[in-house]
Order: structure tokens, then sequence, then C-alpha cells
């Protein structure tokens, strides 16, 4: 049975005689031509991060009773909570968009017997499910359906 | 810790794709009406009222979404922030940031779990 390798296995126990450049970040990096889109991708964790905590703190609120619902309410009113709110909509649409896009790409030639879908089929069902997902949920919420 | 964060990375990186997937679906439409539709007064005022919020909030599909919406994104939003750290030039701190992020989502997964059962 093999076992996992450790992380510096392959790292000789003493520096080679052929000297090597130190790593340099590409001159692109963080923020310009194609690293844009990937630093930003990466940023959007922050917000993700602080979005579940917020949503916690909401549901933690409406197991707390009435009082601490109205509460959590009034203060989701707040300028602050709601520029929070749309950079993090401005987020998830923008994870969701590069995400769909690059998910297809991802995928293996096979999978067993079976080849996938080509990519505009995958790229299609994903935004049907996001549509899907999020336009029922969001009809439930807003008391549209139930 | 840096053998530790290996091996764990398949899990890891099973609940990350579940946060940038599941998470995105569903945090798309929470925000769109809890976090700025009925601020906003865009819904109807009845839309989150107690009773009605806490009725769907407390179904077991409803746990189960609202748990879903709340620990998914953390485990995206941790490893992300993990990234974010190495890339802007922290790769030496990693065995220190990684775990501190991944043990917030754990408490965050946890709490998520907590807050879904006593509705």
């Amino acid at each position: 049975m093999a076992r996992a390798a450790h992380p510096d296995a392959m790292k000789p126990k003493s520096p080679g005689r052929t000297r090597t450049a130190p790593p340099m970040a590409p001159g692109q990096f963080p923020f310009a031509g194609r690293y844009r889109a990937y630093t930003l991708f990466d940023w959007t964790g922050i917000i993700y991060l602080l979005l579940g905590f917020v949503a916690l703190r909401v549901v933690w609120a409406l197991g707390n009773g009435e009082g601490a619902w109205q509460s959590i309410q009034g203060q989701l009113e707040n300028p602050l909570y709601l520029a929070f709110h749309i950079l993090s909509l401005v987020s998830v649409i923008f994870v969701g968009v590069r995400f769909f896009r690059l998910f297809p790409k991802a995928q293996p030639p096979r999978i067993g017997p079976l080849k996938p879908p080509p990519g505009p089929v995958i790229q299609a069902a994903l935004y049907a499910a996001w549509v899907g997902v999020a336009g029922g949920l969001a009809l439930v919420l807003a008391g549209g359906i139930f | 810790m840096k053998h530790l964060l290996l091996r764990l990375e398949p899990v890891i990186w099973l609940l990350f794709g579940g946060g940038i997937m599941v998470g995105t679906m569903l945090m798309t439409a929470w925000i769109a009406v809890v976090g700025l539709g009925a601020p906003m007064g865009l819904v109807p005022a009845d839309a989150l009222a107690f009773e009605r919020a806490h009725a769907l909030g407390s179904s077991l599909i409803g746990r189960i979404v609202l748990a879903a919406l709340i620990a998914l994104p953390l485990w995206k939003g941790a490893h992300h922030t993990r990234h974010v750290f190495i890339d802007m030039g922290g790769a030496d701190r990693d065995a220190l940031v990684a775990p501190v992020l991944y043990l917030l989502a754990i408490a965050g997964t946890v709490l998520a779990i907590a807050a879904v059962v006593r509705l």
C-alpha cells in the first residue's frame, strides 16, 4: 500500500552547486493583465468568509426569537451592511461566471467509459442550475411561493 | 503541519468546491432577498416576518439549505484567503495562516449546524 509522500521528499539534503535565479513574480502580477481576474477571484475569499459569518449571525438571531430577529432585520438596513451586500452580490456573480467558464475546461477527456458532454452543454447546465436554484430560493424567501 | 495540510487537501478541496458551486448558487438568492431586498423594502414586508422565516428555516429542507448556505462559503473563503496570503508573499507563514483559516471554517461550520438545530 503506497503511503503519502512527504512534501519535502524530493528536496536535496544540501543545496546544489548550480546557482539558480531567485523566484520572481511576473511583471504584471498581481493586478495587471491576465492576473487581475485571478487575483480578484482569490480576494473574493475574504468576502465569502465574511458573508458566511454574517449569514450565521442572521440565522442565529432567528433562533433567538422574534425580538432578536427584528433587531437583526433593523441592523441589515445599516448602509454599511447594504454596501457590504452589494459588494458581496458582485463578488458572488463574478465567482459564478468565472468558475462556470473554467469548469468545462477542467473536465477529464474520459470518466470511465463515458466522455463528458461538450463544454457549452456543461456550461449551459451550470447556468440553468444557477438560475433555477437562485431563482427558486429567491422566490421562496421573498414570499412568491410557499 | 505542511504534511497534515497536504493529507487533508482532498477534503478541503471538496468543501472549497462545494463553497464555490453551492455557496454561489444559494448566496445569490440570500444576498438579493435577505441582504438587499428586504432592508431596502423591495420585497413584501411579511415575506421575512418572524413566523414565516422561522417556519421556513426550521423545516428539514430549510435547515439543510441554511447550513449549506453558511458553512460552504466559509470553506471557499478560508481556502482562497489562504491563497491571498501565499500570493502576497506570505508563503513562509502558510503553516501558521492555513490552520487558523481552516479552524475558523471548522468553527463556523459547527456553529452553522448548531444554529439550524436550535431553530
